[in-house]
């Protein structure tokens, strides 16, 4: 043993050896005694192991004991370190509440940031969709050969479902509203009508009733329903004997079989289901009817099947079809995509941009919360020497130092996830942005563990550096030097590098968000192509029950009309089967008489319309050439139409349209030509449209714009009670001002880039609080040095404009960095920007200016309290 | 007769471990020693087994050791009794001869009459 033994407890207790040496001892003993009464040695060593019995037995015993001890000792003793640590750290941090609370506010800002943009991107992005093997479902959809992507018709659902080879299952689903009677005022609900096997290919829970049987696909049947767990919730206060209950839906009687469980369904719109009836069209042998597409089809690929394959396998399909029915099928084929990206694919980009963001700002925040405790631990030298001279070693003064900014951080993130709790409630309630899957955003326990994994990762992030900094060798001058502090030029120069890298990112940040904005006040200023002020608007649906023939229907809409033409402060009136911003209506192929067939991959196409007469005038669009409808333009009369600047440029470039005649199921002679509006939303082109008389094209849907002088909540109240004398059954629905539709259509970027211009100020607000709070503390540090000079002779503009100049100078830098930083990530906001390149010199400019204003005025008052400083009083203090 | 003794004598180490260290610090050996005379040498066989008793006494707290030098200058290791290893001493000796008295009184006691 000899020298060993002296460092044998910097290792730890050696259980084994000690044991080792207590028997050995006992036995030396024995056999000595032995000898003593006159026993040989070897004779005494023998009787001595004999009385002892087995060595190893009470040996190995002995051994386990003693390290099952020793490492609950250990255990404890960490333990009551850790306790000991929180405790000092919640004491130390109770004493400088001021300091507590700015660094706790920060991170909790940061954290909750992160936790809320997680939050959202969990549900939204990364959580399964609720559907069985939701990962192996793909959208199949009919490709034009323009690449345009449309629903199947029901033939080519069945065909595809019959010869798609790679898929287990193919379903289909068409949706839309209803109305609902017999319940109180008529109201609106969306159903989904589901081919046969939908419910078990999605897996949809029911709590009552059961899926639709095979035989109620069959037209001609009494009619069933099933309903979701929110309309059974809503419409019928959950009651249990729900089932069996019959609904009037526009005058047929549907009996409930069913019930869905909460959250089980295809898409949170849907009020209830019903069976896709399989009437004629349903059948792959046929060419009738392949050209109207309207079915959502959903196929479920077989396990471990590529998307290549399937791609394949849905064009031999399509090219199978296209031999067989050239008329119909020759130029189409099918193509999928995974159901995830159909759902959510628009909003990936950006989500992730904004998890960037926060990511972002927590940086900063952890940069400012770094800052403090540097500044923190020049105060705290004096105490952390006479520790580190008690004998606690650096790793000792590490851990405690350490322990602190973890419980910051977890009081941080405590406050953050009420932050955040707050936030994702506010955006779920407010439906903001028209994200998809957004009522699934909620703090569930994957959320609370990232949440915990942020902290303690921000605690570990920004407490590292301070604590090595603070307790580095050198520690014991402090005492000599106590307030001086040993946080010198190295400590000065750390913090400096903290705030320039604080700047850069926040220069990041505010360049995306500056591009954002300019690209959103783009898209604001695209002309919508028609006049939204003092205009009302809303869509009622006449339902086959109660307007059986196109002439009740064209009958109802003109006395609608009128009707409303009568109210006081009514200046005009007038309807269509679309509106602007309401998305691209229904589309049917359409030619130029007398035209040569447009090349293969054009789409021959065209979005029609039925308006009354004046819809142009009272919607505020221009007629560009020819003539406005009339009220000539009647059933009797001959069919005429108008086409838009687009379809113009498109189907008679360089030529007049006006007297053309064109096909569109029907033959019409163009009269006129009317200036393009918003069809989707301002950042989309407008595509050819045909607009025709209603009165020789009626729609059972039917959207009517009111334009007048009264305020519009009157209106709103005058219209409602119009349409219930004139129908008591029809529902008005999306009864609201012009102006919202162009808000809605722009509430998505809006919604990006709120969320990014409010991350970009906070993080130049904190990086504007770190500039203050390090220039005021070098203020402080420097108080003698500034005397000096005062004292011998500079004068307070002078020592205001070193301060000034020392944060222009780290503003520069940081400007410098962030400016590369924010071209070279430029490139992932490119597909969220319209009309606004990546490199945008109005924007860099104007973050450059912002940004230096704000160091400036950060920088103002420590160089005022500088300048005000009595050099006298300092000196002989 | 004596075997049994002995049997009944082992089951009870843990006390007379604490018994043996109630005069003071010792170490193993002495405390085997003391066993030796007390019990008319109950441990005659298997003296091993008084160490895993005394490291199960330590972990138990009623117990402490300490690394010290023997009287003839070897390293050893001295246990004592901890205020609790004494409390639990007075109370085992309380219920041993509790429980002895009314054994020995069983025994001497007459048919019932």
């Amino acid at each position: 043993m000899g020298g060993w033994a002296r460092f044998r407890g910097l290792f730890g207790p050696d259980p084994e050896r000690d044991v080792d040496d207590e028997l050995s001892f006992h036995i030396e003993m024995r056999t000595r005694e032995l000898e003593t009464r006159g026993e040989s040695p070897e004779r005494a060593r023998e009787l001595a192991l004999a009385r002892f019995g087995s060595l190893e037995r009470p040996r190995a015993e002995c051994v386990a004991i003693d390290e099952r001890r020793g490492r609950r000792h250990a255990r404890a003793e960490t333990m009551s370190e850790l306790r000991q640590d929180v405790a000092f750290a919640l004491r130390t941090l109770a004493r400088a509440p001021v300091f507590t609370l700015v660094a706790v506010a920060t991170l909790a800002l940061g954290i909750g940031a992160n936790t809320a943009i997680f939050s959202v991107v969990h549900a939204v992005l990364l959580e399964a969709l609720p559907f069985r093997d939701a990962d192996r479902l793909h959208e199949i959809s009919t490709v034009y050969p323009d690449g345009t992507s449309y629903p199947l018709s029901p033939p080519d659902f069945m065909s595809v479902q019959a010869d798609a080879r790679h898929f287990e299952d193919v379903v289909a689903l068409r949706d839309g509203p209803v109305t609902l009677l017999g319940r109180g005022d008529p109201q609106e609900v969306v159903a989904a009508q589901v081919s046969a096997g939908f419910a078990e290919f999605v897996g949809l829970r029911f709590v009552l009733g059961r899926p639709f049987a095979r035989a109620e696909h069959d037209p001609g049947r009494h009619r069933v329903a099933v309903l979701t767990h929110g309309f059974w919730q809503r419409e019928l206060g959950g009651a249990r004997d729900v089932v069996g209950r019959t609904l009037d839906i526009e005058g047929d009687p549907y009996e409930v079989i069913g019930v869905l469980a909460e959250g089980s369904t295809i898409a949170p719109a849907i009020d209830l289901y019903a069976p896709l009836l399989y009437d004629e069209r349903y059948d792959a042998t046929t060419a009738r009817g392949r050209r109207g597409e309207f079915l959502t089809v959903i196929g479920r690929a077989r396990p471990g099947v590529a998307a290549e394959q399937l791609e394949a396998d849905l064009r031999r399909v399509g090219s199978e079809l296209a031999a067989r029915f050239p008329d119909t099928n020759g130029r189409l084929t099918f193509g999928a995509a995974p159901l995830r990206e159909r759902l959510v694919g628009d909003v990936r980009t950006p989500l992730l941009v904004l998890l960037g963001a926060v990511g972002f700002v927590l940086l900063i925040a952890c940069a400012n919360v770094a800052n403090l405790l540097l500044a923190r631990a020049s105060a705290r030298q004096g105490e952390l020497a006479v520790r580190a001279a008690l004998g606690a070693g650096r790793g000792r003064l590490v851990r405690q130092l350490l322990t602190e900014s973890t419980v910051l951080s977890l009081l941080g993130g405590a406050a953050g996830l009420l932050l955040a709790h707050w936030a994702t409630a506010a955006l779920v309630r407010a439906q903001a942005g028209n994200i998809p899957r957004v009522e699934e955003v909620g703090l569930d326990g994957t959320v609370l563990l990232a949440t915990l994994a942020i902290s303690l990762l921000t605690g570990l992030v920004f407490g590292t550096v301070p604590a090595l900094q603070a307790t580095r060798p050198g520690l014991t001058l402090a005492l000599r030097e106590e307030g001086r502090g040993v946080v010198g030029r190295a400590g000065q120069r750390l913090r400096s590098g903290l705030i320039v890298a604080e700047i850069a990112v926040a220069v990041v940040l505010l360049v995306g968000a500056g591009l954002l904005l300019r690209s959103f006040a783009e898209l604001t200023r695209v002309d919508p192509g028609f006049r939204t002020e003092q205009a009302l608007s809303f869509r009622i649906q006449m339902t086959p029950a109660r307007y059986p023939e196109g002439e009740q229907v064209r009958a109802f809409a003109d006395r609608l009309i009128a009707q409303l033409e009568r109210l006081p402060g009514v200046t005009a009136v007038a309807a269509a089967s679309s509106l602007p911003l309401t998305g691209v209506s229904s589309l049917i192929s359409f030619a130029v008489t007398g035209a040569p067939p447009p090349p293969d991959d054009v789409n021959a196409e065209i979005s029609i319309l039925s308006v009354t007469p004046g819809y142009f005038g009272t919607l505020g669009a221009r007629i560009a050439s020819g003539r406005d409808f009339t009220e000539h333009d009647r059933g009797d009369a001959p069919l005429v139409a108008l086409i838009n600047e687009a379809g113009a440029r498109k189907w008679f470039p360089g030529e007049n349209p006006v007297g053309r005649r064109v096909t569109a199921v029907n033959d019409y002679e163009v009269v006129g030509v009317v200036s393009d509006v918003l069809q989707e939303n301002p950042g989309t082109p407008a595509v050819a449209e045909l607009y025709v008389p209603y009165q020789q094209r009626s729609t059972r849907t039917l959207r009517v714009v009111v334009r007048s002088r009264g305020a519009p909540a009157t209106m709103m109240a005058a219209i409602r009670s119009e349409l219930r004398q004139l129908d008591e059954t029809m529902a008005v629905r999306d009864l609201a001002p012009l102006e919202q539709l162009v808000s809605r259509s722009v509430a998505q970027p809006r919604f990006f880039m709120a969320l990014l211009a409010l991350f970009a100020a906070g993080a130049l607000l904190l990086a504007a609080i770190g500039v203050f709070g390090v220039l005021n503390y070098s203020v402080t540090q420097r108080a003698r040095e500034l005397s000096i000079r005062m004292a011998l002779g500079a004068r307070a503009p002078q020592v205001v404009g070193m301060i000034v100049r020392r944060s222009v100078l780290l503003a520069g830098a940081g400007l410098a960095i962030g400016v590369a930083a924010a071209l070279a990530l430029g490139g992932v906001l490119r597909s969220q920007l319209f009309q606004v390149g990546v490199v945008d010199p109005l924007t860099l400019g104007a973050v450059a200016l912002v940004l230096l204003a704000v160091v400036v005025l950060a920088s103002w008052l420590p160089a005022r309290r500088a300048a005000a400083m009595d050099p006298g009083l300092m000196l002989r203090g | 007769m004596a075997t049994t003794d002995q049997d009944i004598l082992r089951g009870t180490l843990d006390l007379l471990v604490l018994k043996a260290l109630s005069w003071g610090a010792s170490h193993g050996y002495d405390v085997a020693r003391w066993i030796e005379f007390a019990t008319d040498d109950a441990l005659a066989v298997g003296e091993g087994t008084l160490y895993p008793a005394l490291h199960r006494l330590e972990e138990r707290g009623w117990v402490s050791a300490r690394w010290g030098v023997s009287e003839n200058n070897r390293r050893a290791k001295f246990y004592a009794l901890t205020a609790r290893g004494r409390a639990q001493l007075r109370v085992e000796t309380e219920s041993w001869t509790r429980y002895a008295r009314a054994v020995f009184a069983a025994l001497r006691a007459p048919a019932l009459p």
